[in-house]
């Protein structure tokens, strides 16, 4: 495997990140951000729609802030998971992240721009030839998808990040800068529904911070992930959950893993809300609703219709502690 | 002979004058004892030498005949392995860390399609390509090797059609990778696409274009690359079982995943002879087959094995790359360097078969166990590889360690589209074995009776036969299931742990070196050969072709000449690398080093002792029946005092011929039945295991985890048991992730969708049971000081182990492998459906009421357990065949006993039609037999 040339950019501040974005735009280059690389670098290595440019965040001051509010890109996964300051859900679902080694180098930023998976998408060029590409991939040939052939308008490669359903249950928010900008919005709404887009990042934006309302420390919860093994794995399928302890009108839900991107569900709660709480009844009615609202697609290791299986199982497990 | 040894010419005066200062013309020799890193002698150590010669080393199993031999030195004590230092400090030399001068990278073009015609290459625009300095494609080889000398169907790269995707179509040497890989971009080629076939179910049926063509003796026109049929015993044993146990099993292809992957150097020295560098098992398969391929006699050719990242049988072919690397080389006169990607290694594959396998057994009213019945159908991918020997090896390493009343066997082996399948650790018996272990587990059930003592009582002693005919020398099987047994507080557990929790027994039984070495008469040349030397210095160098591959073949040969020539370790020097220098060998594979290599060793150390000892003998004038070889010094047994250095008896040895040199060989005895085939499986020596593992199931989700192992290996005398450990606990670790999660997934296209270390799921550190490692000795006569093999054995009983925890633990019988989350989960939905239950936390937990039966069997393992200790000590030589447990005379041929004892390898015509999946090869004829190609 042989890293594909790239000129690499150092910016020392978000202006100057941005500054170079826009000229690279400016000048017709593509590019590519990179915080801990280790999602983009593998999949350069298996010349995964590699670009010329890519510009690294690492040096760019105050951008691995870590506090009980407010959390920077660049902070690395084995802090949040060591450090007092941030919320014991966001901790969890951190130190769930792929192997040791791994959350050393690998950013929050990272982590929620996470790039989408699919078994016929992250292989080499070799393996992708042999599939003539995939719509994903296409090497400019218009391949059709693989994983569900004869549509080729939507990607369906799988997010498979592990803290963005915490950080959702938790109402965090992203702050996104560009040349055009900062803006803010709930994470919930950061994700789009497509493999190829994931995000509403637009190009030159990256992500800058995610910031917790005061009141999610008032939170407690749990997050659940399947994986074949307990290091290295992503999740085959995953559920956060938070509440206000006392308090089940404060229930919320998100998933991971299962679709192109990660996602809250607010039906299903108000539903088993409506129907009134009746303990563990109400909550295995909760996790058979939510087994129900999603549509995993074979192209990660498990079989969809066991990792949906399993999505019952798993809210029941984050939600059981509601009933201390 | 009196005064003692005369250091000098001139008298035995001191060579130091009162000053200090030399005498003129005298050296000083090192100091008796010398050599070492320790300048002290140590005492004998008699906690490691025999009983039978005097020590206090207890010998259950009887004396040995390299008892003499023991110096108390090294063997049976745990050392670290002597590669070990260069290799934790980053210094030892794998494939790809060779660099030579003026070295060019060479990269392979590989099929993008499961199975085409190559209508054209044209490498026009690849030659143009700057920095490209050569190309080379199929016609430049025409020749084909393979690693059985019988299915010789690979070439260096494709010459007429593609196999699978993966295969090698070209390659192409260039002066950086980039370029190299860019140049991959530049071939056009034409391809005819042909039609593919992926399940080895349709490989069985005719087809237009077979993978490949056998001529005369292809059959009919189907994928079929060999097929086997055996059958021995009564068989009117099995019309009225007792007791039944039914299973279709299918299991995934695992790979061996070991961290090095393939790379070479190859490099046409000044003088024209081919130096070729490569992390292989058996380097001299591929010198044989580089002689082939490349036209040029095999003493033109220098095989350097580097050291080896882990091998498990998947570099133990003469691989295609191998060649590519010689053909760039010999074409650009330079060194060419091919290092393999994650995903190539899982394209060029060699690992376990997929397969699959139904095994029908059935037991008497004694609890016998009449009958066993396997049927394997086994996907050997694009290539023949080892699999004509994996084909006998489903079936007829199932025939020991329990009696059977009958066996009949019907295997085949078919290629399909995929990456060949081969040789991985435990060759061929693993799947059959866990099939056949679940069944026993799942007969016991029935005839409520303790699987372990089912077992017990069924178990063929030492030094008997098979009912195929495999020569049964030590067998530690009784003691390794009372041990893990005891170990695993079984009696407290087994069918009484809550559900979700349970435990399970399994065994296992593997060959100790193959009996037939496949490239030549056993009876006109050795298996192995060991070369030692002794020079001035005392220091002794090893020649020995022994590929280690980490399981420490370089330590054991160097542990057994220590122990022999009662010399630290650190003096003896094993030169193993290169095949100018070693004696030919056959590698590492069929766990034979250990056997073969080590016996080899011993003698020719013996060799150089005797001339020690008679150099000894001359200035002491004691006879060395009546002297005692110790660390660096030879005394007189009564009277320690008398005695001469390692030193002065080496150079008195060599005063006549200078170096002492000796070689010893390795031969296998005569052994085995005459029938077709009976030479699979056949062996000097056999080795034993029994595991209990005790697994955790989520009854909700199907994950399993293994959380303890008691593994007791019966490795006939561990010469390291710190290596035979690492041995025990690394199989575990193999076969857990067989069992529970590896496997090479092919999709609805036939395109292997995970070749990487990601999607190709290795167990990790958090998924390791606690394994206690028990090792058991039953002293094999054959054996270096007994010893058997260690490295592959210990991985066939995880599997069946934890399949029957599983059982014990949520009452559901799989028989699909891996147990991957989804099939427990599956098999979990379909037993609540079926029990009409809505929660799987309501699932019963399987319970054993014992029957009648029980009492009979622990009678009867009573009575084994006296009979086999008395053979295993030799007190007892009376002969005992495999059919002395149903009654027969071992002394009368079984044949004139029974009316219809069967001894076939073909079926009869009427049985045909009953044959299972594999056996409907036998339905089909082969193109001699139909009037085609004569």
């Amino acid at each position: 495997m042989l890293m594909p040339p790239f000129i690499l950019h150092h910016p020392k501040t978000v202006e100057e990140a941005c500054q170079i974005a826009g000229q690279l735009i400016d000048e017709g280059e593509e590019f590519d951000w990179v915080a801990g690389g280790t999602d983009l670098l593998p999949n350069y290595k298996w010349h995964i729609n590699p670009k010329p440019h890519v510009i690294s965040l690492a040096n760019i001051e105050g951008t691995d802030i870590l506090s009980p509010t407010e959390i920077g890109c660049m902070a690395r996964l084995v802090d949040l998971t060591s450090d007092n300051d941030i919320h014991p859900l966001v901790a969890q679902a951190a130190s769930k992240v792929a192997s040791s080694l791994i959350r050393r180098n690998a950013t929050l930023g990272g982590n929620l721009c996470l790039d989408t998976r699919c078994f016929w998408y992250n292989q080499g060029e070799d393996w992708r030839r042999s599939i003539e590409w995939c719509h994903k991939a296409d090497c400019g040939t218009g391949a059709d998808c693989r994983v569900i052939p004869n549509q080729n308008t939507l990607c369906v490669a799988t997010y498979q990040g592990d803290i963005a359903p915490s950080l959702m249950v938790l109402d965090a928010e992203v702050h996104l800068i560009g040349p055009n900008g900062l803006r803010t919005m709930p994470l919930a709404e950061f994700y789009q529904l497509d493999g190829m887009k994931k995000n509403v990042l637009e190009q030159g934006e990256f992500l800058l911070k995610v910031t917790l309302p005061e009141q999610a420390s008032q939170r407690t919860g749990s997050y659940q992930k399947l994986r074949v093994r307990d290091t290295w794995d992503f999740p085959e399928a995953g559920v956060a959950a938070s509440w206000i302890p006392g308090d089940m009108e404060t229930l919320q839900l998100a998933t991971t893993a299962l679709e192109s991107i990660p996602r809250r569900h607010p039906e299903e709660v108000t539903q088993m809300l409506s129907d009134g709480w009746e303990g563990m009844s109400s909550i295995k009615a909760l996790a058979s609703a939510m087994q129900k609202s999603v549509k995993p697609v074979n192209n990660t290791s498990l079989p969809p219709r066991y990792r949906k299986s399993m999505v019952r199982v798993l809210t029941k497990r984050a939600v059981e502690g509601m009933l201390e | 002979m009196t005064g003692g040894y005369r250091q000098q010419p001139g008298g035995a005066g001191p060579t130091t004058r009162k000053d200090g200062k030399r005498v003129a013309g005298k050296q000083a020799f090192p100091p008796p004892g010398s050599g070492g890193s320790d300048p002290v002698m140590k005492p004998r150590d008699l906690d490691f030498i025999p009983e039978s010669v005097g020590g206090k080393e207890p010998q259950p199993a009887g004396s040995h005949i390299h008892d003499r031999a023991r110096t108390g030195t090294t063997v049976g004590k745990e050392i670290p392995l002597v590669d070990s230092n260069a290799k934790v400090t980053g210094q030892a030399w794998y494939g790809d860390d060779v660099r030579l001068p003026n070295e060019i990278i060479g990269k392979i073009l590989r099929s993008p399609h499961h199975y085409a015609r190559i209508k054209s290459i044209d490498t026009t625009r690849v030659e143009a390509l700057p920095g490209v300095i050569a190309v080379a494609t199929g016609e430049d080889s025409p020749h084909r090797f393979g690693v059985l000398p019988v299915t010789k169907d690979e070439h260096a790269m494709a010459v007429e059609k593609v196999r699978h995707v993966g295969d090698l179509v070209a390659c192409v040497a260039a002066i950086d990778e980039a370029t190299a890989m860019a140049a991959l971009n530049l071939f056009d080629i034409e391809w005819e696409i042909l039609e593919p076939v992926f399940d080895p179910k349709k490989g069985l049926e005719d087809t237009d274009e077979p993978i490949h063509w056998r001529g005369k003796y292809h059959l009919a026109r189907t994928n079929v690359q060999k097929r086997v049929f055996q059958e021995f015993g009564d068989r009117s044993l099995v019309e009225t079982p007792h007791a039944e146990s039914h299973g279709k099993w299918s299991m995934a292809g695992v790979h061996h995943g070991f961290t090095e992957p393939h790379a070479v150097v190859a490099h046409w020295d000044p003088n024209g002879r081919l130096q070729l560098y490569t992390p292989q098992q058996v380097p001299h398969y591929t010198h044989r087959a580089l002689s082939t391929v490349l036209d040029v006699p095999m003493h033109q050719i220098n095989v350097i094995r580097t050291f080896v990242g882990g091998g498990f049988g998947g570099k133990s072919d003469p691989f295609p790359h191998e060649m590519c690397a010689a053909m760039l080389s010999r074409k650009s006169g330079r060194p060419v360097r091919i290092t393999f990607d994650r995903e190539e290694v899982y394209w060029i594959n060699r690992g376990r078969h997929p397969s699959h396998i139904e095994v029908k057994m059935s037991a008497d009213e004694d609890a016998r166990i009449s009958g066993f019945d396997i049927d394997a159908l086994i996907d050997g991918g694009g290539f023949a590889s080892f699999g004509h020997v994996t084909s006998y090896y489903n079936g007829v390493l199932a025939t020991a360690p329990y009696e059977l009343g009958s066996f009949h066997y019907t295997g085949a082996r078919v290629w399909t589209n995929k990456p060949a399948s081969g040789a991985m650790r435990g060759h061929g018996a693993v799947n059959t074995r866990c099939a056949v272990e679940v069944g026993l587990d799942e007969m016991a059930e029935t005839m409520q009776v303790d699987p372990i003592d089912l077992r017990l009582a069924n178990l063929l002693p030492p030094h008997s036969r098979t009912i195929t005919g495999f020569r049964i020398t030590s067998n530690g099987m009784r003691q390794a299931l009372e041990q893990v047994r005891e170990g695993s507080n079984w009696d407290t557990k087994f069918r009484q742990l809550p559900l979700g929790k349970g435990i399970g027994i399994g065994c296992g039984f593997f060959i100790s070196g193959s009996g037939l070495p496949i490239h030549w008469d056993p009876n006109r040349f050795p298996h192995a050969t060991v070369h030692i030397q002794v020079d001035m210095d005392g220091g002794v160098t090893v020649h020995t072709g022994a590929a280690d591959i980490g399981q420490g073949s370089t330590t054991a040969v160097a542990q057994v000449i220590a122990e022999v020539l009662a010399l630290p370790i650190e003096m003896i020097h094993v030169r193993s690398h290169e095949s100018d220098t070693s004696p030919v060998d056959l590698g590492s594979y069929s766990s034979r080093v250990t056997f073969m290599n080590a016996n080899a060793a011993i003698r020719a150390a013996l060799e150089i002792r005797d001339k020690i000892l008679n150099a000894a003998w001359e200035i002491l004038g004691y006879h060395p029946d009546n002297l005692v070889l110790n660390d660096r010094r030879i005394y007189y047994k009564h009277d320690p005092a008398i005695g001469v250095s390692y030193l002065k008896a080496l150079h008195k040895a060599q005063e006549d011929k200078g170096s002492l040199i000796a070689s010893g060989a390795y031969r296998s005895p005569p052994m085995g039945g005459v029938h077709k085939g009976a030479a699979a499986g056949l062996a000097p020596a056999y080795s034993f295991s029994s595991y209990v593992a005790e697994v955790d199931v989520d009854v909700e989700t199907g994950i399993i985890r293994c959380t303890n192992v008691w593994a007791a290996h019966d490795c006939g005398k561990a010469l390291n048991p710190l290596a035979v450990k690492g041995q025990i606990i690394g199989s575990c670790h193999m076969g857990l992730g067989q069992v529970l999660s590896e496997q090479m997934v092919y999709g609805r296209t036939g395109h292997l969708q995970n070749a990487n270390l990601l999607d190709y799921k290795i167990p990790s550190v958090h998924e390791m049971p606690h394994v206690e490692p028990i090792i058991i000795e039953s002293s094999d006569p054959e054996g270096p000081f007994g010893a058997k093999e260690a490295g592959e054995g210990p991985l066939l009983p995880i599997l069946p182990a934890v399949v029957n925890a599983v059982y014990d633990a949520i009452g559901i019988r799989l028989r699909t492998l891996p147990l991957t989350p989804d099939v427990v989960f599956k098999g979990i939905e379909r037993a609540i459906r079926k029990l009409k239950i809505d929660d799987p936390c309501d699932l019963p937990s399987p319970r054993l009421e014992h029957g009648p039966l029980q009492a009979k069997l622990v009678a009867r393992a009573t009575e084994h357990n006296v009979r086999d200790r008395a053979r295993q000590r030799t007190e007892d030589t009376s002969p005992y065949v495999n059919g002395v447990l149903f009654g027969f005379d071992p002394n009368i041929p079984l044949e004139d006993q029974v009316e219809g004892w069967r001894t076939a390898t073909e079926p009869d015509p009427e049985q045909l039609a009953a044959l299972g999946l594999a056996g409907r090869a036998w339905l089909k004829k082969e193109q001699r037999q139909m009037g085609g190609e004569n």
